[in-house]
């Protein structure tokens, strides 16, 4: 049987190392927490920030005057604006600047030709709410801050299961994939952060469904912070609405507002009607509003979408490309050097991308705690508040300093609970019988039984419908297949046991997508039933929650926080 | 698929398997053995062993199904014009 083989106590575990993590773990030592970042990979490079970004959403008051609400206006407007409790909201964008300033200072420039710079996702006449930067190196830059702080990172350590008690979370199970063998690690903490980025290969990739890592953002990324958070009661929210990026086709890759070009029809007429010619001050935000833009073109017969950059003034093409960089899409620049694709001379088609999670999930108040007394959460597991870069940044900020302060009331569990708790047990034997049989099913198969029964029975719009029976019936089937993937999952390896978690933990994700779906009994964005096909006003202002509470599943209608 | 390693070029130094993000390769110090590339089909094609090598002897092969449909802009607005 695998066993535990190394035993942590800290005040605060940080569960995954990417933005939000790292600064979570960075806030908390300030304030003089002891600290350990569990990452299921390396934090130099990990997660969907691992190679960069370029827009970070803030209010810099010297830039768009006294009023932060005129920048929670633009929110609302953008595609991150549906999901968001308004005092979230406000409490970042207070906080945001000095987390811009601190990066700075760290050396991440935030600030290109010498000013805070706002382009891009934008519209004219209106406030620019994102700030240019150069990512390129932000992971490196934050991994020597947390580490020179004295945050302890454990590397190649997903975390698999929290444990509570009486007085809520109490640390948590961990895998160690450091190498092919693989064992377990147990941390006990006083608080939790859960930090462990969006949920991706919950759905077939709509541009290559045969390939379950061709996604926009990192396929490592599995929503473990909604699973884990699922499983010991704390509550989600939002889950049932879906949302999808869109960008370039084959190679699946966000980044749309890096390219400074026009969204076209094939005949040359643009798309929307924003602007007639791209520049780096807005680009052509018409991909941000009509989302659905390239799917409908598409089922239309009108399409396929171009981005067309071609029309650009040459310093705007290198100032192109240059951001690129910065956005980490030094891969996709190297792919068209060497296929000689030129955005001056050649247009690139774009598509919406699978639906993935992000912006739903853990709900969280003001300071960052979940419903669950020491659990936090921040990043893109956010299910009341997103802003993607600047929100993973700011809100592990906000989280870890929180959370340091809330280790005062908290005590440690002690070891000898911890190790005899039944929970605990009854999971390492889970996790252990997938390692221990020699012979069955791969977690390929039970991913990709996953995403056909995600695709079929909870489908995302547009032109696509959800209704009773039809969730009904996938609730029913990811019943099935969670069964027989428990009796059958076979991981001959660390590594496959890892990716055989990460699909029990989307399958939780699938079942809280799908009951919620079923409550929301309207259509809303991408949620569309084929049963109800109006849009009720009655739940304009409404977050549905749902949770785990006695072996049941329970749901709650709540106001949003205005 | 994807990472190519020019066993040529790489020092064994192990860097590309503790940082990829997808836990793609397999590396044993002690084999003498340049990293193992063993599970190609996870790549997300970061970039980060890329950008990461010191000797840069890794590049990454960009599978066929992943092609970036493109067109000569000339080509396509003359003939929506025909």
């Amino acid at each position: 049987m695998l066993k535990i083989t190394q035993f942590f106590e800290t005040d605060v575990l940080v569960v995954g190392g990417g933005i939000a993590g790292l600064m979570a773990g960075i806030a908390a030592r300030d304030q003089g927490a002891d600290v350990i970042i569990a990452e299921k990979a390396d934090t130099r490079r990990s997660g969907s920030g691992a190679t960069g970004n370029d827009h970070f959403l803030c209010y810099i008051p010297e830039k768009h005057g006294d009023d932060p609400r005129l920048v929670l206006h633009e929110i609302a407007d953008s595609m991150l604006g549906s999901n968001m409790d308004a005092d979230i909201a406000m409490r970042f964008l207070n906080e945001s600047f000095n987390v811009v300033k601190s990066w700075h200072e760290w050396g991440i420039n935030m600030r290109l030709h010498d000013d805070w710079t706002f382009m891009g996702h934008a519209f004219p006449g209106r406030p620019r709410i994102f700030l240019k930067y150069d990512g390129h190196n932000q992971k490196a830059v934050l991994t020597r801050e947390a580490k020179k702080r004295g945050a302890r990172l454990l590397n190649h350590h997903p975390v698999l299961e929290l444990i509570k008690d009486e007085n809520g979370v109490a640390g948590a199970l961990a895998l160690d994939v450091s190498s092919p063998e693989p064992a377990f690690t147990l941390i006990r903490a006083k608080t939790v952060i859960l930090a462990t980025g969006s949920g991706n290969r919950l759905y077939p990739s709509t541009s290559t469904p045969g390939m379950l890592f061709n996604t926009g953002f990192c396929p490592g990324c599995t929503a473990a912070a909604l699973a884990l958070s699922w499983r010991i009661g704390a509550r989600l929210v939002n889950m049932e609405i879906p949302f999808r990026h869109a960008g370039p086709r084959y190679f699946t890759r966000c980044g749309k507002a890096t390219w400074i070009g026009m969204y076209r029809y094939p005949d040359g007429k643009p798309l929307g009607p924003f602007v007639t010619k791209a520049t780096r001050e807005l680009g052509d935000i018409t991909g941000d509003v009509w989302n659905t833009s390239f799917t409908d073109l598409m089922c239309n017969g009108r399409g396929p979408a171009y981005m067309d950059c071609t029309q650009d003034a040459p310093e705007d093409l290198a100032f192109m490309r240059e951001g690129m960089a910065s956005e980490g899409l030094t891969s996709l620049i190297d792919y068209m050097d060497a296929n000689s694709i030129d955005p001056g001379k050649h247009v690139v088609e774009f598509g919406q991308f699978e639906p993935f999670l992000i912006g739903r999930g853990v709900e969280i108040d003001i300071n960052g705690q979940s419903t669950i007394p020491g659990l936090y959460a921040a990043g893109d597991v956010m299910g009341n508040f997103r802003a993607d870069m600047g929100g993973a940044a700011v809100m592990g900020w906000i989280s870890g300093k929180e959370v340091a302060a809330a280790c005062a009331n908290r005590s440690l569990i002690s070891a000898e609970r911890a190790e005899s708790d039944a929970w605990l047990n009854e999971r390492l034997a889970y996790y252990g019988s997938f390692y221990e049989r020699k012979q069955g099913a791969g977690w390929k198969d039970a991913n990709m039984a996953l995403q056909q029964i995600m695709n079929d029975y909870a489908a995302v719009g547009p032109h696509r419908v959800r209704s009773g029976s039809l969730l009904s019936a996938g609730l029913e089937y990811l019943r099935q297949l969670r069964e027989q993937a428990v009796a059958q999952l076979s991981t001959p390896c660390s590594h496959t046991l890892m990716r055989a978690t990460e699909v029990l933990d989307l399958m939780d994700c699938g079942e809280a997508v799908i009951r919620a779906a079923m409550e929301r009994k309207e259509s809303r964005g991408l949620h569309q039933r084929a049963d109800f096909t109006f849009t009720n006003p009655l739940l304009n202002n409404k977050f549905l929650e749902i949770w785990r509470e006695d072996g049941a599943v329970r749901m709650n209608w709540r106001s949003k926080r205005q | 698929m994807p990472p190519l390693i020019d066993e040529s070029k790489c020092i064994r130094c192990g860097l590309c398997a503790e940082i990829c993000p997808l836990g793609l390769f397999r590396f044993d110090k002690a084999s003498g053995n340049p990293p193992e590339v063993a599970f190609p089909d996870e790549c997300w094609h970061c970039n980060s062993c890329v950008l990461d090598c010191p000797k840069k002897a890794i590049t990454l092969r960009v599978p066929l199904c992943q092609m970036l449909l493109h067109r000569d802009v000339r080509q396509l607005y003359d003939a929506g014009k025909e």
